[in-house]
C-alpha cells in the first residue's frame, strides 16, 4: 500500500514538474507577474506569444489537473457548505483559491531560481569550451605558419645554393661602380693637386715680395703693425690640406706657448703646432693641417686670463665711446685688437680687431651697434638708407656703410658734458650760445640763463646754476 | 569735491603760470627767422672754411668734413695754415697718415664748441667770469677764454695760446672764428687715463 502511495506521488510529480520546470511556467493566470518574473529570472530570449502559447497550454493542463483535485473537494465542500450557507461557501471556497495560487507561487519562484542558476552554469561551461577551441585554433594555425616559414627558407637556401651565376653578374656590376668611383676620385684628386700648387706658387709669390723690401718687415704695409700675425688670413687659409713637412720651409713651427698649451691640448688624433701667429692643428693620421687658429695682437684669445702686465685702459680715442669701461665689463686695447675682460675674473670674454689705429673713421663699426640708436632729436637729419646707416655711440653720430660695416665719416658730435635738468650746468658753458634762430626768443636775462646742449636749449637758473627746464628741442 | 577743487585752482594757475613763463621767453614760436637766416647765410661751416686750407684737409682726414656740413651748431675754431705750420705736432704735420687719426681727432674736436658761441657772448662770459670763461669742447675737454686788450685769448689744456684773428664768420650752422695758433688739448686726455683692473 506505501509503494503504492508512492508510485502515485512520484506520478503526480512527473504530471506537475513539467509546468513547473520550464523556466517560462505560468499557469497561475496571471500574466502581469508571469512577465515580470520572466524579466527578473533572466532567462529571456523568447517572444511573448510564444510564452503565451506555451503558458496558455500549461495553464489549460494546470486548469485540468486542478479540476481533477480541486473539482471533487470543491463540489464536497460546496455540498458542506450548501448545508451552512451559500455566502459564506463562497467566501471560503474565494479564500481557499488565493491561498491555494499564492502556493503555486511560491513554488513556481523556487523552480526559477533553480532553472536560472543551471542556466548561468551551462553558460560558463559553453564560454569555457569556445576558449578552449580558440587556443587550440591559435596553436595549429602557429603551427603552420611555421611550417610554411621553415618550408621558404628551405627553398631560399636551395636557391641560393643553385643561383651562383646571379651573384656573379651581381659583383661584377659592383667592381665597375667601384672602378667608375675611383676615377672619379683620382680626378678630383688631381684638381685639388693643381689648385694647391697655384696656391703655393701665389704664396711664393707674396713672400717674393717681401724678400724683396716692397713690404715693411715681411709683411703688407696694413699688416706692418701686426707682427705677431703678418700672415694675412687669406694666405694663411691656403696653407690648410697641406703637409705640415711641405709648409715648414716658410714658417718657422714652434711648440705652444706654455700659455695656450693647456687650451690646445694635443689629443691621439691631433696635435698643434705653433708659428707666425696662428696655431695650426694636424692630423696625425696623415700629417695634414687640418685648421687654422689665429692668435689676436698678443696672441691670447677668450677664455683666458688677460696678463697683468697690461694694467692700463690704452684705448685710442676714437674708440673709446665704443668700449667704456664700465663695472660688468674692463676693456684693453694692445697691438691692434681690443679685449673685452671680466672684471671679476680677469678672463677674456671678447677680442675685437681694430686694425691699427683704432680710430672710429675708416674702421669697422662693432657689431654690438647693429640698431638704430640716434637720438630722437637727430633722427630726421640722419635716419638709416641703403647707401648707409647711423648709429651713435657717446660723443658722435657716426655714418657707416651698410655693405662694409665700415665708418665712413662722423656725422655729427655731441657733447660729452650735456646739459641735465635737476643737474648743475657742466663747466665750460659760461657762455651764451643758444643757436641764432632761437635767440632772440630765449635769452640771457638775471632771472634765467639759456644754454644749448646736444639739439635742445636748457633754462638754467643764475643763482643756483642748476639746470631747471628743456625749454625747445633746436633740431626738430 | 572741496578736496579737489583747490587742487583742480592750483593746477590751473600753475599752468597759467606756465604759459606766463613762456611769455617771458617772449612767446615766439622758435622758428628761424628771416633775420636769423640773413645773419647766418646759406653756407654750412664747411663751406665757409677754405678747402685748400690745412685746417679742412685735416677734418675731411678724420671725417669731421661731414660732421661741420650737418646742422650742427658749432662754433669753430679755425687755426690758419701758418698756425698749422708752426705747431709742434707731428701728427698735424703728417694728417694723411692713418697712424695720426685718433691724435688728429682729439686736436680738431677741441677745437670745437657746442652750439653758436660769438665774440660778444665771450666777452660777457670773461666779464661774468671776472676776467675768465671756460669753454667746453666738444672732445669733452675745456679751453679757458681771457682778455688781452679788446681781443680774446685762448688757452688750451698743454698752455697753448691763441689769439682771435677774425670773429664771428657766420653760417648757416654756427660760427667760425679764426685763430692765429693751434690749441692743444691737456697732454694725458681723459680717456688714456689708467685703469687698474680690480684685484690686479
Amino acid at each position: 500500500m506505501t509503494r503504492i502511495l508512492l508510485a502515485a506521488g512520484v506520478a503526480a510529480l512527473a504530471i506537475t514538474s513539467p509546468a513547473a520546470a520550464g523556466p517560462h511556467g505560468g499557469g497561475h493566470g496571471n500574466g502581469g507577474r508571469h512577465a515580470a518574473a520572466q524579466n527578473h529570472g533572466g532567462g529571456g530570449g523568447h517572444g511573448q506569444k510564444a510564452q503565451k502559447a506555451r503558458g496558455g497550454g500549461q495553464h489549460a493542463r494546470q486548469a485540468k489537473a486542478q479540476k481533477a483535485r480541486g473539482g471533487g473537494q470543491h463540489a464536497r465542500q460546496a455540498k458542506a457548505q450548501a448545508s451552512r450557507g451559500g455566502g459564506q461557501h463562497a467566501r471560503q471556497a474565494q479564500a481557499r483559491e488565493r491561498g491555494h495560487a499564492k502556493q503555486v507561487r511560491q513554488a513556481q519562484a523556487r523552480q526559477n531560481r533553480g532553472a536560472e542558476k543551471r542556466s548561468m552554469q551551462a553558460q560558463r561551461a559553453r564560454a569555457n569550451d569556445r576558449a578552449k577551441n580558440i587556443r587550440t585554433a591559435e596553436r595549429v594555425r602557429a603551427n603552420r605558419q611555421n611550417e610554411i616559414r621553415s618550408e621558404l627558407v628551405r627553398r631560399n637556401q636551395m636557391l641560393g645554393r643553385n643561383n651562383t651565376p646571379v651573384l656573379a653578374v651581381r659583383e661584377r656590376a659592383a667592381e665597375l661602380r667601384g672602378r667608375q668611383f675611383r676615377q672619379l676620385a683620382e680626378a678630383r684628386n688631381r684638381e685639388l693637386a693643381r689648385v694647391q700648387r697655384a696656391n703655393i706658387v701665389r704664396a711664393r709669390d707674396w713672400e717674393d715680395l717681401a724678400r724683396g723690401g716692397i713690404w715693411m718687415d715681411g709683411c703688407p704695409p696694413g699688416l706692418a703693425k701686426k707682427p705677431v700675425a703678418c700672415i694675412p688670413p687669406g694666405q694663411a687659409n691656403k696653407l690648410l690640406g697641406q703637409r705640415l713637412r711641405s709648409v715648414g720651409d716658410r714658417i718657422a713651427f714652434r711648440d705652444l706657448p706654455n700659455r695656450l698649451q693647456y687650451v690646445y691640448a694635443d689629443t691621439p688624433d691631433y696635435y698643434y703646432r705653433y708659428g707666425n701667429g696662428y696655431v695650426y692643428r694636424v692630423n696625425r693620421s696623415n700629417d695634414l693641417i687640418s685648421s687654422l687658429l689665429p692668435l689676436f695682437g698678443l696672441g691670447y684669445t677668450a677664455g683666458q686670463v688677460f696678463p697683468s702686465s697690461y694694467p692700463y685702459y690704452g684705448m685710442p680715442a676714437a674708440y673709446q665711446p665704443f668700449y667704456p669701461t664700465s663695472p660688468y665689463a674692463n676693456y684693453r686695447y694692445a697691438d691692434g685688437y681690443m679685449y673685452q675682460i671680466n672684471p671679476y675674473t680677469g678672463m677674456i670674454e671678447d677680442v675685437d680687431p681694430l686694425l691699427g689705429y683704432g680710430y672710429g673713421y675708416g674702421q669697422m663699426m662693432p657689431l654690438t651697434y647693429s640698431a638704430y640708436n640716434v637720438p630722437y632729436q637727430y633722427r630726421p637729419y640722419y635716419y638709416d638708407t641703403s647707401d648707409s646707416y647711423y648709429r651713435y655711440a657717446p660723443g658722435a653720430i657716426y655714418q657707416v656703410d651698410p655693405s662694409t660695416s665700415l665708418i665712413t665719416a662722423v656725422a655729427a658730435l655731441l657733447s660729452p658734458n650735456s646739459l641735465a635738468i635737476g643737474q648743475p650746468m657742466p663747466i665750460g658753458y659760461s657762455a651764451y650760445n643758444v643757436p641764432y634762430a632761437y635767440r632772440s626768443t630765449y635769452y640771457d636775462t638775471p632771472n634765467d640763463w639759456y644754454r644749448y646742449s646736444n639739439g635742445n636749449i636748457y633754462r638754467v637758473d643764475p643763482a643756483t646754476q642748476l639746470v631747471t627746464a628743456l625749454v625747445v628741442s633746436a633740431l626738430t | 569735491m572741496l578736496k579737489t577743487l583747490p587742487l583742480c585752482v592750483c593746477a590751473a594757475a600753475l599752468a597759467v603760470a606756465g604759459c606766463g613763463k613762456a611769455g617771458s621767453d617772449n612767446g615766439a614760436a622758435p622758428q628761424q627767422s628771416s633775420q636769423a637766416k640773413d645773419a647766418a647765410g646759406d653756407k654750412t661751416i664747411a663751406d665757409s672754411i677754405d678747402h685748400n686750407g690745412k685746417f679742412f684737409a685735416a677734418a675731411k682726414s678724420v671725417g669731421l668734413d661731414a660732421t661741420l656740413a650737418g646742422p650742427g651748431p658749432y662754433t669753430v675754431l679755425v687755426p690758419s695754415d701758418e698756425a698749422f705750420d708752426k705747431s709742434e705736432s707731428a701728427e698735424l704735420k703728417n694728417a694723411a697718415d692713418p697712424k695720426n687719426r685718433a691724435q688728429i681727432t682729439r686736436i680738431l674736436t677741441y677745437h670745437i664748441l657746442p652750439g653758436v658761441i660769438l665774440s660778444d657772448d665771450i666777452s660777457k662770459a670773461i666779464e661774468n667770469g671776472q676776467g675768465k670763461a671756460v669753454l667746453a669742447t666738444m672732445g669733452g675737454e675745456t679751453l679757458t677764454a681771457t682778455k688781452d686788450g679788446g681781443n680774446i685769448v685762448l688757452t688750451g689744456g698743454d698752455g697753448s695760446k691763441a689769439t682771435v684773428a677774425k670773429a664771428d664768420i657766420k653760417a648757416s650752422n654756427g660760427v667760425i672764428h679764426d685763430i692765429d695758433a693751434v690749441l692743444m688739448p691737456p697732454k694725458a686726455g681723459p680717456g688714456s687715463e689708467q685703469q687698474q683692473p680690480p684685484g690686479k
